[in-house]
C-alpha cells in the first residue's frame, strides 16, 4: 500500500512538474506556434487606422492577443492637457480604433486610463482621450486617488521594492500598451517601458531610485500583452509634455511588438537621429530578460503603405 | 383653531427654502465635480459677501447684489437671514432640534446700545483693511471654514437663539439699520392679541414684547415663528402704519447713506495704506492682482480653496495679519493648473479677477528657484527632470550642466510660478525646485513658439 501510494505520488509529482515546465516556458511555446509571425512589425505610410489595421495582420492578428470574455486594459498615453496636435498623448483616433477592434473580439470589459500628470480632468478631456475611448465603447476610469491602487510587492531583486498599480491594470486578462513616442526630458524618451508610470501611484519613488534602473522594475510584475508605439508626429524635444517650440520629426510610423523593449529599442532608433541620448533603461530592461534590445537577433517586418 | 393659522404654512415655506439652500451648501462642498454650478452663484447671493465685493469695489454683480438686497430690506425687512443666510438656517435647525427636547426658552430683551458694538468694531476694522475679523463673524464664511466659532453658535442657539445675528454678525447691523423702520414687517393685530406671550417664548431673537404688543423690526428676521405659534393669529404680514417720518428719521437715514457712501469711497486706498504690503512673499491664486488688492476685496468665504480641482489654493496658517486665513496657492498640496480659470470665476467679491485663458497663461505668481546642491540629478547623478517634465512653459528644461549630465535649467524669463515644479521634485522636505511668490503679480514672456516645419526621417526605417 505504502509503495503504490509512494509510487502514484511520484508520478504525479512529475506530472505535475512537466505540466509547470511547459507553462513556465509559456512565451516560448506560444512563440513556438507562432513562428511564421514577426517579432516586431514597423509600419510606416498611411493613415494610423490603416497602418494599426496592417500591422496587426502581419502580427497574426489581434485575435492572437484578445480573445473573448476577456478583461482588457488599454493604457494610452493621456498625462497631459494638451490638444492632440501636440502630440503628447496618444492619438485620439488610434486610441479609438483600438477600442472598436477589441470590442469587436468580444472582450468582456475594456478599460482605458492614466495617472496624469496635469490635473486629471484637463489631461482626460483636452486630450480628447476621454471622449473617443468612451464613444467607442471603453470604460474610462480615473487614477486620480490613491484608493484606486493597490501595493504589490516587485518579484526578483527590484530597487522598488513595492509598488501600487491601479486596480484595472491587475484585473486584467490582457494589457495593450498604447504610447505615444516622444523625448522625455529626464528618461530621454517615452514609449512602451516608461509608458507604465502612469500604471502606478507614486512615481517619485521613481524619481528616487533613478528612472533607468526603476522603470523596466515595473514589468517585473506583469507585462503588457501587445505593445503598439504610435510615432506619426514624434515629439524631438521639450518632452514629454511639449513646449510651444518643440520640434517635431514627420515619421508617420506605428510599431508593435509582443516585446516591451524590442520595440523600445526600434523607437529610440527614430530619435536618434536628433541627437537624443540613448535611454539607459532599454539596456536594463534587456539584462532584467524582459525582451531583446539587439534588433539583429529578432525578426523586424519593415512595412511600407 | 390652531391648525387654521395661516401663517403656519408660511413657516414651513420659510424653513423649506433656508434648510434646503444649507443643504445644498454642504452637498454642494462635498460633492463640487456635480455642484460646481450651484458653488458659484450661493457665496455670490449672501449679503455679508456681496457687501465685501461693495465695499472693497470689487466685482460689479456683487455691487449690484448688494444693493439689490439693501433695498429689498428697507421694503420687506430683514427677509434674508430668515430665507436665506445658511449660517442663519444652521441656527434655526439647531434650535429646532434643541425644542424637540426641552420648548425653547426664549424671552423678550430690550434693545440697548450694547447690542452692535461687536459688529460695529468688526465693519470698522473690515472698512480699516482687517478683513479677517470680519470674515471669522461673516456667517457664510464662518460656516464654510467651519472653525471653532461654530461650536460656540451651537451653545449659544440651544440657549439663547439667534443672539448671534444681533449682536455678532456684522452684516446682520447694517440689515437691522436698514430695516428697523422699513415699509413692511410683522405687527401684533392689536385688538386681539391676548398678551399670552406664545410668541416671545418661541422668538429667538428675543424681539417680542408680548404684554406691550410691540415688536423690534430691526431685530426681527422674519423667521415667522411668532406668527405660528399665536393660538388666535394675531402676529400678522404687512404694510406697516405709523405716523409720518420725522425730520429726526430723515436725517438718520441721510447721515448712514453718507457714511456707507463715505466707506465705499475711502475704504481700498486706505486699507493699502494702514497695512501696506506683508514682509513674506505668499504665492497669490492667479487674478488676485496683488497681495494689497486680495486684502482688500478677499472675503475668506474660502469658495476658491474648495473649488481649486488640483487643491493648490489652501487657507494660509500665516500669523502676519494680511496673510492669515488667505487664500494662498501652496505648491506642496497641488499647482496651478496651466489652462485653469476656476478660481477667478467662482470668487464672489472680485478679489480674484475672472482671467482670459491667455492672460492667465502669462499671469505671473512667482518665481521658481533651482537649489543645485540639493537636486538628486546633481546630487545622486541618476535621471530625473520632474520639474523640466511638469513645467508648462518651458522655463525649467533639461540640457546639459555643469554636472556634465543633462541638469534642471532655468530660464526664468518664462516662468508663472505655478508651482508645477515645486510638486513634482521628489526631494522633501523642502524641495529643490521652490517657488518664491510675488506681492505683486507679473505678466511672463509667452513662452517661445517655433513654426519650422518638421523634421523628416533620413532612411525609411533607421533600424
Amino acid at each position: 500500500m505504502y509503495r503504490r501510494s509512494f509510487i502514484k505520488t511520484l508520478v504525479g509529482g512529475a506530472a505535475l512538474l512537466g505540466l509547470g515546465q511547459a507553462l513556465g516556458r509559456g512565451p516560448g511555446l506560444t512563440a513556438a506556434l507562432a513562428q511564421d509571425y514577426p517579432d516586431l512589425v514597423a509600419i510606416k505610410g498611411a493613415d494610423i487606422t490603416v497602418m494599426f489595421d496592417q500591422a496587426l495582420t502581419a502580427l497574426g492578428g489581434l485575435g492572437r492577443f484578445v480573445t473573448k470574455g476577456q478583461k482588457v486594459l488599454i493604457k494610452p498615453n493621456m498625462g497631459w492637457a494638451v490638444e492632440p496636435r501636440r502630440a503628447a498623448n496618444t492619438s485620439p483616433e488610434l486610441l479609438a480604433h483600438l477600442v472598436k477592434r477589441v470590442k469587436e473580439l468580444g472582450a468582456s470589459k475594456i478599460s482605458v486610463f492614466d495617472n496624469t500628470c496635469d490635473n486629471w480632468k484637463s489631461a482626460y478631456s483636452t486630450s480628447g482621450l476621454e471622449e473617443a475611448a468612451s464613444k467607442a465603447g471603453a470604460l474610462v476610469a480615473p487614477a486620480n486617488s490613491e484608493k484606486y491602487f493597490q501595493k504589490i510587492t516587485i518579484p526578483g531583486q527590484s530597487k522598488l521594492g513595492q509598488t501600487a498599480y491601479h486596480e484595472l491594470y491587475l484585473e486584467a486578462d490582457v494589457i495593450i500598451n498604447l504610447p505615444v513616442l516622444k523625448h522625455h526630458g529626464g528618461a530621454k524618451m517615452t514609449a512602451a517601458l516608461k509608458n507604465l508610470m502612469g500604471a502606478i501611484w507614486d512615481r517619485s519613488d521613481l524619481h528616487w531610485g533613478g528612472l533607468d534602473q526603476c522603470i523596466p522594475e515595473l514589468m517585473l510584475y506583469k507585462k503588457p500583452n501587445l505593445n503598439i508605439v504610435e510615432a506619426q508626429r514624434v515629439m524631438l524635444n521639450g518632452g514629454p509634455r511639449g513646449y510651444g517650440d518643440s520640434q517635431y520629426l514627420a515619421a508617420n510610423m506605428l510599431l508593435a511588438s509582443a516585446d516591451p523593449v524590442a520595440v523600445d529599442a526600434a523607437s529610440y532608433r527614430l530619435l536618434a537621429e536628433s541627437g537624443i541620448r540613448e535611454p539607459g533603461y532599454i539596456a536594463q530592461a534587456a539584462s532584467l530578460g524582459l525582451g531583446q534590445s539587439d534588433l539583429s537577433l529578432i525578426k523586424v517586418q519593415r512595412l511600407t503603405v | 383653531m390652531k391648525s387654521k393659522n395661516p401663517m403656519k404654512k408660511y413657516l414651513f415655506l420659510r424653513r423649506f427654502i433656508a434648510w434646503a439652500l444649507f443643504i445644498l451648501l454642504l452637498v454642494s462642498f462635498h460633492r463640487l465635480d456635480i455642484f460646481h454650478k450651484v458653488i458659484q452663484y450661493l457665496p455670490k447671493i449672501q449679503f455679508g459677501q456681496s457687501m465685501a465685493g461693495f465695499f472693497s469695489q470689487g466685482a460689479l454683480s456683487a455691487s449690484l447684489i448688494f444693493l439689490s438686497l439693501a433695498l429689498l430690506t428697507v421694503i420687506f425687512g430683514r427677509f434674508f437671514c430668515g430665507f436665506i443666510c445658511p449660517l442663519g438656517a444652521f441656527m434655526d435647525l439647531t434650535i429646532f432640534i434643541g425644542s424637540k427636547i426641552k420648548p425653547a426658552p426664549f424671552s423678550f430683551k430690550p434693545n440697548t446700545f450694547y447690542r452692535l458694538i461687536i459688529p460695529a468694531l468688526l465693519l470698522l476694522a473690515f472698512w480699516l483693511g482687517l478683513a479677517f475679523p470680519y470674515n471669522y463673524f461673516e456667517p457664510y464664511s464662518l460656516l464654510v471654514s467651519g472653525h471653532g466659532l461654530l461650536l460656540i453658535i451651537i451653545i449659544l442657539a440651544l440657549l439663547k437663539g439667534r443672539v448671534f445675528c444681533d449682536v455678532l454678525c456684522p452684516p446682520g447691523l447694517l440689515l437691522k439699520l436698514l430695516s428697523g423702520s422699513g415699509l413692511f414687517g410683522l405687527k401684533f393685530k392689536q385688538n386681539s392679541c391676548l398678551s399670552c406671550g406664545a410668541c416671545q417664548r418661541v422668538c429667538p431673537t428675543s424681539c417680542l414684547n408680548s404684554s406691550a404688543k410691540s415688536l423690534d423690526r430691526g431685530r426681527c428676521l422674519l423667521c415667522l415663528e411668532c406668527a405660528a405659534v399665536c393660538p388666535n393669529g394675531s402676529m400678522t404680514y404687512g404694510l406697516i402704519t405709523r405716523p409720518p417720518a420725522g425730520r429726526r428719521h430723515f436725517l438718520k437715514l441721510a447721515s448712514a447713506g453718507a457714511l456707507a457712501a463715505g466707506a465705499y469711497l475711502t475704504s481700498p486706498e486706505l486699507r493699502v495704506r494702514t497695512f501696506g504690503q506683508a514682509p513674506p512673499a505668499p504665492i497669490l491664486p492667479p487674478g488676485a492682482l496683488s497681495l494689497a488688492h486680495l486684502n482688500a476685496h478677499c472675503s475668506l468665504c474660502h469658495t476658491c480653496v474648495s473649488a481649486c480641482p488640483n487643491g493648490a489654493i489652501q487657507p494660509s496658517h500665516s500669523l502676519v495679519p494680511v496673510l492669515t486665513a488667505k487664500p494662498l496657492i501652496e505648491p506642496y498640496q497641488g499647482f496651478c493648473q496651466y489652462d485653469c480659470l476656476i478660481c477667478g470665476q467662482v470668487c464672489p467679491t472680485g478679489a480674484l479677477r475672472p482671467l482670459s485663458l491667455e492672460a492667465k497663461r502669462l499671469t505671473r505668481l512667482g518665481l521658481a528657484q533651482l537649489n543645485r546642491p540639493e537636486c538628486l540629478v546633481i546630487k545622486n547623478r541618476t535621471s530625473c527632470g520632474a520639474c523640466a517634465e511638469l513645467c508648462p512653459t518651458g522655463s525649467v528644461r533639461m540640457a546639459p550642466g555643469p554636472s556634465g549630465q543633462d541638469e534642471p535649467t532655468m530660464n526664468t524669463d518664462f516662468c508663472i510660478g505655478c508651482g508645477a515644479c515645486q510638486k513634482a521634485c521628489p526631494v522633501r522636505p523642502i524641495a529643490a525646485i521652490v517657488v518664491a511668490g510675488l506681492t505683486i503679480q507679473q505678466t511672463a514672456k509667452a513662452p517661445l513658439t517655433l513654426e519650422t516645419p518638421d523634421l523628416s526621417l533620413s532612411e525609411d526605417f533607421p533600424f
